[in-house]
């Protein structure tokens, strides 16, 4: 299963690689995001940078349902659904794989917005908070990921995914946006161990969505 | 509710619309129900010590609110049941139970408003778990909704609905968790809402009791028809496609069976 | 008093506009159904 996994995220990561989508599209949409809030909260008035967590991952959030959304695409081509059920490949396998490459590209995507609102917002994590920003961003990654690839093939196939994957997979993610905005609050406010706690949340939401997508993804990728 | 006005054929007959004599019977007792409560909650119940009369409001937000997440639980059985077993009837109930979930949880939230406008002095404060919860059980109904009037094939779609349905509950769980904590956490509660039951006298009790059984009724008259409705438009949407087909036929064999391959057997073999 | 009216037409007036449109849905639908296919169990 962890093969398959690996064969699956090695695959949709090669796809996005060439497709230059991520590196030429997404990734500078983050950082129009990013500016567009400075624009609607006055810098000058200091709002920016104690919004900046909760900002932060909202653009996140933002620019996930776009990835999410690049990968189900990947799957929808002519016949790849059928191709995908010959190889014989896990189906929980293949969840993990998509789930780790949505991951990936996320950590990645993170990375270049943290670094976009410590030099824009003038916030950065205090020294002592970096473990807990790091083990947060982990977590939540994975929370997205998870709820993100289950929800894309829940819509995949539908004329109207574009408009419906938003509905149904925002309101979802709103406990990973409460609980990773409130651990960047204390790992910028300087004071992690406040924000310890919400990491078990986190963790709670990513378990249950990668158990439950790995259940669902069979039964949902032979139907539809 | 106007079913009380449908005397026609007995059950012996088919029916002519979702009436039966089970919800005639619900219905005329909601009926009655709703004018004892207004007159309970609106009239004969005194109003509260330290909530006046804004306390009547919860002799409707309390059971819609309860009437929501009970059909949101519904949803979620039904779509667990109809994972486990096949069945054309849990899928229905699911479908069912979300739309009325999604009409009483906007009328909580409606209400809820409605009573938190003089008493807090706020249509809506965020350091309540309630009432985000509340709200964001009504959008994923909505979106559950969403997905279920996409127009497809019925067999995917109920395959696809029962996943979702199945998230609702462990969504709203985690909702409700993450709320809690950001509150309890954070900001201490500035508004402490009333204890709700605490002071309230034996009127008052019976007349939030009576909200409930006539919620109840409402509920179960609701449900059974809706479900009749969505079971009559999968009917309806089979034998719509039974008479194109019949008709096509029809025309084959009207136009002569010179051009049909099949010759006039066609009819035969699928009728 | 006003909130409390409020509220209360709400609810009930919502009430019963969804009852009868799910009645009123339910009789259109029935008409198209053939009578030997409408049962519901």
């Amino acid at each position: 299963m962890l093969r398959d996994a690996l064969l699956i995220a090695g695959r949709d990561l090669r796809v996005e690689w060439r497709s230059r989508v991520a590196t030429n599209q997404v990734a500078p949409l983050a950082l129009v995001i990013v500016m567009l809030f400075a624009f609607a909260l006055d810098p000058a008035r200091g709002i920016l940078a104690r919004a900046a967590p909760g900002l932060f991952w909202v653009a996140v959030v933002l620019c996930a349902l776009l990835i999410v959304q690049r990968a189900a695409t990947v799957e929808s081509g002519d016949g790849v659904r059928d191709a995908l059920r010959l190889t014989a490949l896990s189906p929980a396998g293949m969840f993990l794989g998509k789930v780790l490459a949505i991951g990936a590209e996320l950590l990645a995507l993170e990375a270049l917005l943290l670094v976009g609102v410590i030099v824009l917002y003038n916030a950065a994590p205090s020294t002592e908070g970096w473990p807990l920003v790091v083990a947060t961003a982990a977590l939540a990654t994975a929370c997205i990921a998870a709820a993100g690839t289950l929800y894309g093939v829940l819509a995949s196939g539908l004329r109207v995914r574009d408009t419906l994957l938003p509905l149904l997979l925002l309101p979802v993610l709103a406990p990973v946006l409460i609980g990773a905005t409130r651990a960047f609050e204390a790992a910028f406010a300087g004071v992690p161990a406040d924000g310890w706690l919400w990491l078990g949340l986190l963790g709670v939401f990513a378990l249950v969505y990668i158990v439950i997508g790995a259940l669902a993804y069979g039964p949902l990728l032979e139907e539809t | 509710m106007t079913d009380t006005a449908v005397t026609t054929t007995g059950s012996a007959a088919a029916p002519t619309g979702t009436g039966s004599m089970g919800t005639r019977v619900i219905g005329l007792a909601a009926l009655v129900g709703a004018v004892f409560l207004v007159l309970l909650g609106l009239v004969w119940s005194p109003e509260d010590i330290t909530q006046r009369e804004l306390v009547r409001i919860m002799y409707v937000h309390v059971p819609s609110a309860t009437i929501a997440y009970l059909c949101c639980f519904l949803t979620t059985i039904g779509s667990v049941m109809f994972l486990w077993k096949r069945s054309v009837w849990w899928d229905t109930v699911a479908y069912a139970a979300a739309e009325i979930g999604a009409v009483f949880m906007a009328l909580a939230c409606v209400t809820g408003a409605i009573w938190a406008r003089p008493t807090w002095g706020t249509f809506w404060v965020w350091d309540d778990a309630r009432l985000v919860t509340s709200a964001m059980l009504f959008l994923l109904l909505v979106g559950y909704l969403a997905l279920r009037k996409v127009p497809g094939d019925p067999d995917v779609r109920a395959k696809r609905s029962a996943w979702l349905g199945l998230l609702l509950v462990p969504n709203v769980i985690l909702v409700r968790q993450s709320v809690e904590w950001w509150r309890t956490l954070h900001q201490k509660a500035t508004i402490q809402p009333t204890q709700l039951g605490a002071e309230m006298d034996g009127l008052m009790l019976f007349s939030l009791f009576c909200g409930f059984v006539v919620g109840t009724l409402v509920f179960a008259w609701l449900v059974i028809h809706r479900f009749r409705v969505a079971w009559l438009e999968r009917e309806a949407d089979e034998s719509m496609l039974a008479d194109a087909i019949a008709e096509r036929r029809a025309e084959a064999i009207d136009s002569g069976t010179g051009g049909d391959p099949f010759g006039p057997r066609t009819g035969e073999a699928f009728g | 008093m006003s909130y409390v009216l409020a509220a209360w037409i709400i609810v009930f007036a919502t009430v019963l506009i969804y009852a009868g449109a799910t009645m009123l849905r339910g009789r259109r639908l029935a008409r198209q159904v053939p009578p030997e296919r409408r049962r519901w169990m």
